[in-house]
């Protein structure tokens, strides 16, 4: 939502966000130095930038692939999602200065090229416990390198969301490639066992938190609503929605949010236009309906962005009856003017 | 396998070669053929799409096409 491009949208709790995450990036070398150094004075300097930013690009991975479904599961943790772009970024930087540094140190000093040694210097890509793990890790810093290099609106807009989303799942590629990095190295290397099992409860963690939200998410989608004779489907009592705050609805296989606003109801289509955030689990702020992921915002009443953004989405027709709220499966075109309804609250 | 990776890093290099060209490109002449908006848009902000625009190179190539036909 903008007529131009700036380097950052900032806002205070984006500021307060990245200040956390650099608190939590430095806390967290510098503890891994300390303790590196006091267990063992011989290690090299190299080697503990290695593994203190290989270790770190892991842990935030998992916290950034652990935030969509918390969300999905609790919107306590809504706040984490919004500044899930710069986190991104983050754990980049630190998986880049990993790889960097490792190229550096075990390819950088013979006579070939350093990329081509890291897929040249061990070839027994026929074995499975001796498979090149370090290709692993550089392919999956490529993907990350397209996925932090294309984190902006820019890209989301020129891309179009379509392509841009789906370039961003890849980040489940780079994590398998990740899990098979650390897993096939711990078994090439001298890795301790305490890695491999915090790497394996975070795998276990994920699939079970990814599992969890789909479940939730398909009892939502696969509710049947009682239907009146001419095709409206009843779907909750009025007092059910909080005055500024939405109730989000499965409806012939869209979802729909109905927002109460000033105690009249009005529902919109509820894929936010810009990345397709859940519109009904944001709230109405001055006056519009504010998506929670990144703040577009639209009117309630004509899914329009106020002017002079042009972003619009559809509109559905509301009624009350018998204390029931009803709605017109049929949406109507973007932007679509509706009348509110009087929720009688 | 040598073949195999030599024919990958190849097209690979390739890849991020042209990205590179079509990026400086896009940044210093074609801002406005790709988009408006980056025209309008602070001139730093180049810096920081500058290498989204190399890892995407084919969509907007693709992109710039479209414009050159219309």
């Amino acid at each position: 939502m903008g007529l131009d491009y700036k380097w950052v949208l900032w806002n205070a709790h984006k500021k307060t966000y990245d200040r956390l995450i650099l608190l939590g990036m430095v806390t967290y070398l510098v503890l891994f130095f300390v303790l590196s150094f006091l267990t063992n004075p011989e290690i090299i300097a190299e080697t503990v930038i290695i593994r203190a930013f290989g270790s770190l690009a892991i842990i935030m991975l998992h916290i950034i692939l652990a935030i969509g479904p918390l969300s999905r599961l609790n919107p306590r943790f809504l706040p984490l999602l919004y500044n899930r772009r710069h986190l991104g970024v983050s754990m980049f930087l630190a998986a880049l200065v990993h790889g960097v540094f490792a190229i550096i140190q075990f390819h950088a000093l013979g006579n070939s090229n350093p990329i081509v040694s890291v897929f040249t210097s061990n070839m027994d890509y026929g074995s499975l416990v001796n498979f090149p793990f370090q290709v692993l890790g550089f392919l999956a810093l490529l993907i990350l390198f397209t996925m932090a290099s294309t984190s902006h609106d820019f890209f989301l807009h020129n891309l179009s969301p379509k392509i841009w989303k789906g370039l961003h799942m890849g980040v489940y590629l780079a994590y398998a490639l990740v899990i098979m990095h650390v897993f096939l190295g711990a078994f090439q290397q001298d890795t301790s066992f305490l890695t491999v099992l915090a790497l394996f409860l975070g795998l276990i963690t994920l699939v079970s938190l990814h599992v969890r939200a789909a479940l939730k998410e398909a009892k939502i989608d696969g509710f049947v609503w009682a239907k009146d004779t001419k095709g409206w489907l009843a779907v909750c009592h009025p007092r059910e929605i909080a005055e500024s705050y939405a109730k989000i609805f499965t409806v012939d296989g869209e979802r729909v949010a109905i927002f109460k606003h000033e105690g009249k109801l009005s529902a919109i289509h509820n894929v936010c236009k810009h990345q397709g955030g859940p519109l009904g689990e944001g709230k109405i702020v001055d006056g519009c309906v504010t998506c929670p992921w990144h703040g577009y915002q639209y009117l309630a009443h004509n899914g329009q962005s106020p002017p002079p953004f042009t972003e619009k989405v559809k509109t559905y027709a509301l009624k009350i009856e018998n204390d029931m709220v009803y709605i017109n499966p049929e949406a109507f075109p973007e932007g679509t003017a509706v009348t509110p309804i009087s929720s009688g609250s | 396998m040598e073949t195999a990776i030599t024919i990958f890093l190849g097209i690979l290099s390739g890849y991020f070669a042209i990205g590179l060209l079509f990026a400086l490109y896009v940044m210093l002449i074609g801002a406005r053929k790709i988009d408006p908006l980056l025209a309008d848009s602070k001139k730093g902000i180049r810096v920081l799409l500058f290498p989204g625009v190399v890892a995407t190179w084919p969509f907007f190539f693709a992109k710039l096409f479209r414009f050159r036909r219309s």
